[in-house]
């Protein structure tokens, strides 16, 4: 995959090109804003990651004019300042997804997995099927191995968005923001804790889990 | 704050009104005192010299016309005094009577005053004459004995009262309605002082007191000198402030380089328990951060521009069905009583739900097994009033105020996990929505109570 990271911060913008090179990725790098979009349009990448604070373009005009100019690229912003409204003004600005710095590495890549590739959204798909496991979006049931399980809401939401991403990683913050809206750190095992309720109804009576740990990253479901 | 009632004597106005009308009378009555012995001795004095006048007049009368003359003038005057405003006695040289009225002076009192009562007068007097002033005085080998009755002194009298009392009045009243006038000027620029300080320990730091140009007086001057220490102390928070700000985000790119080391030194194979833990404590260390980053940016208040209307009930609902399963992970309780249509108030639904989240968490870390949580939203007389009970070891006293301060963390609680920001985050979200947060004894444990102000956080 072709992946355009424009970051000013030379350190940074290395460490996220080789580890992206070492997940064999092919990361290109632009060290300003100007150049970000020179490249954005000269190329055709699969992911763009683009800092917030960039010399000679800030990283939210950047993607504006990366909209302006029809490039539909999927792309994720960086941000330094952890603004309360940084992710909203990031998402107005045509970004897809958002992530504050300091981040983890594993987190970065969760999130550019989880933007490549997105299968097109089938509007008829309405019954998921991950191995045995079928979901129902109109008549909101869920069975595996024909046999029906009954999930409470949150739970519900949680198992669409494990088997809308089947075979990614997601990680706890991205679950935190996609199934319970929290933008924030919860000092409890939430995430732990609805992952092991629904563990228990959809993988417990069964002989193959399908929630697995990925250690270090986050949950993946797959068969 | 108890505000003074609009008469009350404890309003400065009409305290100083009634001292200025006090000290006004007692300088009134010394200046009536003096006034009125000054204008008796005056008076009498004038009086002297008319009759003197008269004695003169006589004189003249015996010298060029002779004693018949003399005597016939003094009938004539002593006959026709209107009123017996004057009394002329002539005697001779023996001191027997001649002609005008009988004067007894052996009767005379202090001062050569004779009272009406004691002489016999065939016309009726004045009723404003109490007595006589009497001069005794030779004219050749006669005697003239004349008396001036004390009306003129009444008269001058009753106009000096006259003066002074309604002129005491007219000032009182004319001070007391200048003092009201003045005061209420006083007052409302006062209770603007009040109010100003009252927004500003609410959280308001910008609010300064109005002072009009051009107007140089003694309030002006303390408005003056509050807005100065206002602003001094603004400056001051802000600059402490910034300095939470400017030190997280300057160390963003070096921690986000330290993590990216650490990263790469786990990722290329070395596997040390050491670089595991240096990793560990680098997150909490961007974690912290990342709260203060987080407070700060909620105290400096831009948020307010995000409000929108929103549903308590829901947000609690949401919030407390997270919540449910990781209580009952550890073994407690967790209910919540909501009314069951919306509570809408204006705000930010994100914060809103970190607030009840943080509340909770609290809740569930700081509870052993077993306990009770209970999530309530009820309406107040202010606003509807948000609170999550326990039945833990709740908080001591003494220590409830200390825990919204940052990094505080009450002795029992150390060893338990978290940065000792979850309740100063807790108090900037309700600070920023105009709400106020307490903790409450709830006999056992611990019950935090966030009241809303209807149409404040608008």
């Amino acid at each position: 995959m072709r992946i355009l990271v424009v970051e000013d911060d030379i350190e940074t913008a290395d460490y996220i090109c080789s580890s992206l090179g070492a997940q064999g990725h092919v990361a290109l790098h632009a060290a300003d804003g100007k150049d970000g979009y020179m490249q954005a349009l000269d190329n055709d990448f699969d992911v763009m990651v683009i800092d917030r604070m960039l010399p000679r373009l800030d990283g939210l005009s950047l993607v504006k004019s990366i909209r302006i100019a029809d490039v539909p690229t999927p792309i994720i912003i960086l941000s330094a300042m952890g603004g309360l409204n940084d992710r909203v003004e990031g998402l107005e600005a045509g970004a897809d997804d958002y992530l504050v710095k300091p981040f983890a590495f594993s987190e970065l890549h969760a999130r550019i997995s989880a933007l490549m590739r997105r299968p097109p959204m089938q509007s008829e798909e309405t019954v998921m099927k991950v191995g045995d496991l079928e979901l129902d979006l109109v008549r909101h049931s869920v069975q595996r191995a024909g046999q029906p399980i009954t999930l409470q809401p949150r739970e519900y939401r949680l198992l669409i968005y494990l088997m809308r991403n089947t075979g990614k990683v997601l990680t706890r913050t991205m679950l935190l923001e996609a199934v319970w809206d929290f933008h924030f750190d919860p000092q409890t095992n939430v995430v732990e804790t609805h992952i092991s309720r629904l563990r228990n109804k959809i993988d417990k009576p069964f002989d193959a889990s399908l929630i697995h740990t990925v250690r270090g990253a986050g949950y993946s479901l797959h068969v | 704050m108890s505000r003074p009632s609009r008469f009350g004597l404890n309003r400065t106005s009409v305290r100083l009104s009634l001292q200025f009308a006090f000290l006004y009378a007692i300088l009134s009555a010394v200046m009536f005192v003096g006034a009125y012995w000054m204008t008796d001795f005056e008076v009498r004095d004038w009086i002297e010299d008319r009759m003197k006048y008269d004695v003169g007049n006589l004189q003249q009368v015996l010298d060029t016309r002779g004693a018949d003359a003399l005597r016939e003038r003094v009938a004539l005057l002593s006959e026709f005094s209107f009123e017996n405003e004057r009394i002329y006695q002539l005697r001779d040289a023996l001191g027997a009577h001649l002609t005008g009225t009988v004067i007894d002076t052996s009767q005379l009192k202090a001062r050569s005053f004779l009272p009406v009562a004691a002489l016999d007068l065939a016309v009726p007097t004045d009723p404003e004459v109490s007595g006589y002033w009497i001069r005794v005085d030779p004219i050749g080998p006669f005697t003239l004995v004349q008396g001036t009755g004390d009306n003129v002194i009444a008269e001058v009298m009753e106009a000096l009262t006259i003066a002074l009392v309604g002129g005491y009045i007219l000032v009182i009243s004319a001070g007391l309605f200048i003092g009201q006038f003045v005061g209420a000027r006083t007052e409302r620029r006062i209770g603007r002082i009040l109010e100003t300080l009252e927004d500003v320990s609410r959280g308001a730091l910008a609010r300064r007191i109005a002072t009009p140009e051009g107007d140089r007086d003694d309030l002006s001057r303390v408005s003056s000198a509050i807005n100065a220490t206002l602003a001094q102390v603004q400056t001051l928070l802000e600059s402490q402030k910034q300095i939470a700000t400017d030190i997280a985000h300057d160390l963003r790119t070096p921690l986000q380089r330290l993590r990216q080391r650490l990263e790469r030194m786990i990722n290329s194979g070395d596997d040390q328990p050491d670089l595991h833990a240096a990793l560990g404590e680098t997150e909490t260390l961007i974690e912290t951060f990342k709260a203060l980053l987080r407070i700060a940016q909620i105290e400096s208040g831009v948020q307010h521009q995000h409000f929108v209307p929103v549903d308590l009930a829901s947000i609690a609902r949401d919030v407390v069905e997270i919540y449910q399963p990781v209580a009952e992970d550890e073994q407690q309780s967790l209910t919540a009583a909501l009314p069951t249509g919306p509570v809408q108030i204006s705000g930010d639904p994100a914060l809103l739900g970190q607030l009840l989240s943080n509340l909770i968490e609290n809740a569930i870390r700081h509870c052993p097994e077993g306990a009770t949580l209970q999530v309530t939203l009820e309406s107040g007389p202010q606003g509807p009033v948000l609170c999550v009970s326990d039945d833990g070891p709740g908080i001591p006293a003494a220590e409830r105020d200390k825990v919204f301060r940052r990094f505080y963390r009450i002795e029992q609680s150390r060893t338990t996990e978290g940065h000792g920001l979850g309740l100063p985050l807790v108090k900037a979200i309700c600070t920023l929505h105009g709400a106020t947060v307490q903790l409450i004894d709830n006999a056992p444990g611990l019950r935090v109570c966030v009241t809303f102000t209807k149409g404040e956080s608008a």
